[in-house]
């Protein structure tokens, strides 16, 4: 019989870090060691239970365990949500395309991120710095609801910041007394001048409308439709092309996506929501 | 490839049923559905003179199956060779889409693929085409021209038996004893019926011409109204995809055994609300025209870019199972002289 491509690999939660009051961090260790390129995304299994699609926020370097940043949003995730250490898990995939990584080799990358969009941009942003200097920059500007939302605070209110070639900016649409940064939704921290726009591409991967928002904040500076990569989150079942439901015009997100560009998908109605 | 002849089906059948599974035709009302052939039941076997109403997908890709299980993976299940008597040219033509998806190579799915090698068909020719059939408008016909091992042509004094492949052929061979010689005079009452039935077919669809290929008409009425009007009487019964010989959506789904998890595929249908919503309950086709649309944009382009042909065979199946009044043919008319009342010299045309 050929592989089954439904079948999942056997793998354990070893660790769950919580992240906000809505998100947690799993860490899961696969039966095999595990390869899979940064945007792509894996099923994870709750056996028994459910299936969903999820991005690995860690980075592609290592591939004996991988992280999955994981936001109480339906079934699956609030089932997941309960779960504790030792948990027995399933792996499918890795599915779909990547970051054309090779293709930002020389430029500004500009990343805009929000919520729990920040899991994907997390296993980018480890690829990039990586490699730091073969970017013109890596420049981040992230979005939470209020500081307590964002995710990942200890590398982004510390550590990442100190890297060379890397600039973050942060907003909060509600500060408390603490928050010393802007206040405000993501697209007013954006501007034409942080990259050379000639020279750079766009990464966006947020809620919905964040990225809606965001994606014509850059079409505006003078961004092409061709330099803003999208990561397009629909329900993706099987994973390979075949079941529909994550059908995004002609596209299947789950095999020709989850990245996209701008221009790719601008001629579909309704691709926010 | 051999052609041969025989009075009578009968032993042909028993030849089959002593290789094989054996699924045929079974009529009830006006309608055929398949059933499995049991030596103690004695039904004979009849030629229906259309198409089943159930979709050929049944066989390849069942309504559930289990497609993966927990802890251990699943074993590769042991399938029996089957034969399926009865099939249509739209049936072929449609199991050439579902090998467009299921065979993809780096994503075959192997619980089709098993099937698919294990499945004999035998297609039959139609005599009497039904109205809701328009196959010849979407490139088919009222007989098969490849892609099945065995076709049965119904002649006055017998039927005449034709090998597609070397399956077929070698299944000749062997039971050589069975048949006789297909003379000119069969062979010519075949291509009088043929024409006869494909006649009717052009007949019954003589209103239904396009002025333009079916996939520029549906591409250019992207933005037409005609879905919402359309989707107005639908009443989301899903049986348009369910018949659907070509609709292959399916939802995967996590059960629990007693000793074992499982991960089960069923059947979807693109025409359900929830469908493309996501657990943040963001759905990009709320609006059930827009479901319309996006059924009929996969039928009549992606799929035809993706796969270079067609995911509609004309078998009209969805027509007869309509519960409300959403009629593919009249909707693809519609948009196509909505689109003529756009257009400028073949607008005057239309007038």
């Amino acid at each position: 019989m050929n592989k089954n491509l439904y079948q999942p690999i056997n793998g354990e939660i070893i660790d769950i870090i919580e992240e906000s009051p809505t998100i947690k961090s799993f860490v899961v260790v696969p039966e095999n060691d595990f390869k899979f390129e940064t945007g792509q995304f894996v099923e994870l299994t709750l056996p028994g239970e459910g299936e969903a699609p999820f991005t690995p926020s860690s980075s592609p370097a290592v591939t004996e365990k991988m992280e999955i940043t994981i936001m109480k949003a339906g079934r699956v995730t609030a089932l997941l949500h309960a779960c504790q250490k030792g948990q027995k898990v399933g792996i499918r995939g890795p599915y779909g395309n990547g970051y054309p990584i090779e293709d930002f080799v020389g430029k500004d990358v500009y990343i805009v991120g929000g919520g729990v969009g920040l899991a994907p941009i997390r296993s980018l942003f480890l690829t990039l710095v990586d490699r730091v200097k073969d970017f013109k920059s890596v420049t981040c500007r992230f979005g939470a609801r209020t500081p307590e939302d964002f995710i990942y605070k200890n590398t982004l209110f510390g550590s990442w910041r100190k890297i060379d070639g890397v600039d973050i900016k942060l907003t909060v649409d509600n500060a408390d007394g603490k928050w010393t940064e802007n206040v405000g939704v993501v697209t007013t921290i954006l501007s034409p001048g942080d990259v050379d726009i000639k020279n750079s591409v766009a990464v966006v991967c947020g809620p919905p409308i964040m990225m809606k928002f965001a994606t014509l904040k850059l079409l505006e500076f003078g961004f092409g439709d061709k330099q803003i990569y999208l990561s397009m989150e629909k329900n993706m079942s099987c994973g390979i092309g075949k079941c529909g439901h994550c059908m995004l015009g002609q596209y299947y997100v789950c095999k020709d996506g989850p990245v996209f560009t701008y221009d790719q998908i601008k001629k579909y109605p309704n691709i926010w929501d | 490839m051999q052609t041969v002849f025989v009075n009578d089906l009968e032993p042909f059948l028993s030849a089959v049923v002593g290789q094989m599974d054996v699924y045929y035709p079974r009529k009830i009302d006006s309608h055929y559905v398949f059933e499995k052939y049991n030596s103690s039941s004695n039904r004979k076997l009849e030629i229906n003179n259309i198409r089943a109403c159930t979709p050929a997908k049944e066989f390849l890709f069942p309504l559930r199956e289990l497609a993966a299980v927990f802890p251990e993976p699943l074993e590769p299940r042991d399938i029996r060779p089957f034969a399926v008597f009865g099939l249509k040219d739209c049936d072929l033509r449609s199991i050439e889409v579902l090998d467009k998806v299921f065979t993809e190579k780096d994503f075959e799915d192997p619980f089709y693929i098993e099937r698919r090698e294990k499945m004999f068909i035998i297609t039959t020719d139609c005599s009497e085409p039904a109205a809701s059939c328009f196959c010849n408008v979407m490139g088919g016909g009222p007989f098969a021209r490849d892609g099945f091992d065995l076709n049965i042509s119904q002649v006055e004094t017998g039927f005449i038996i034709e090998a597609g492949s070397k399956k077929g052929d070698e299944f000749l061979a062997k039971h050589s004893q069975l048949f006789s010689e297909a003379g000119n005079d069969v062979l010519s009452e075949r291509q009088k019926n043929r024409e006869t039935a494909q006649k009717q077919l052009e007949e019954n669809n003589a209103e239904l011409k396009f002025d333009a290929p079916v996939q520029e008409i549906v591409e250019k009425s992207y933005d037409s109204d005609v879905y919402d009007e359309e989707a107005a009487t639908c009443v989301e019964c899903q049986a348009c995809t369910r018949v659907c010989p070509t609709c292959h959506c399916f939802y995967l789904y996590d059960t629990k055994q007693k000793d074992y998890f499982g991960k089960m595929k069923m059947w979807d249908s693109c025409m359900r609300l929830a469908y493309a919503q996501v657990a943040g309950g963001e759905n990009p086709r709320k609006v059930l025209g827009d479901r319309l649309r996006h059924r009929f944009m996969h039928k009549f382009s992606f799929f035809l870019d993706r796969y270079g042909i067609n995911m509609c065979v004309g078998c009209g199946r969805c027509v007869d199972a309509e519960s409300g009044e959403v009629d593919i043919r009249e909707v693809l008319k519609k948009l196509s002289q909505e689109l003529l009342g756009k257009g400028g010299k073949k607008a005057e045309v239309a007038q």
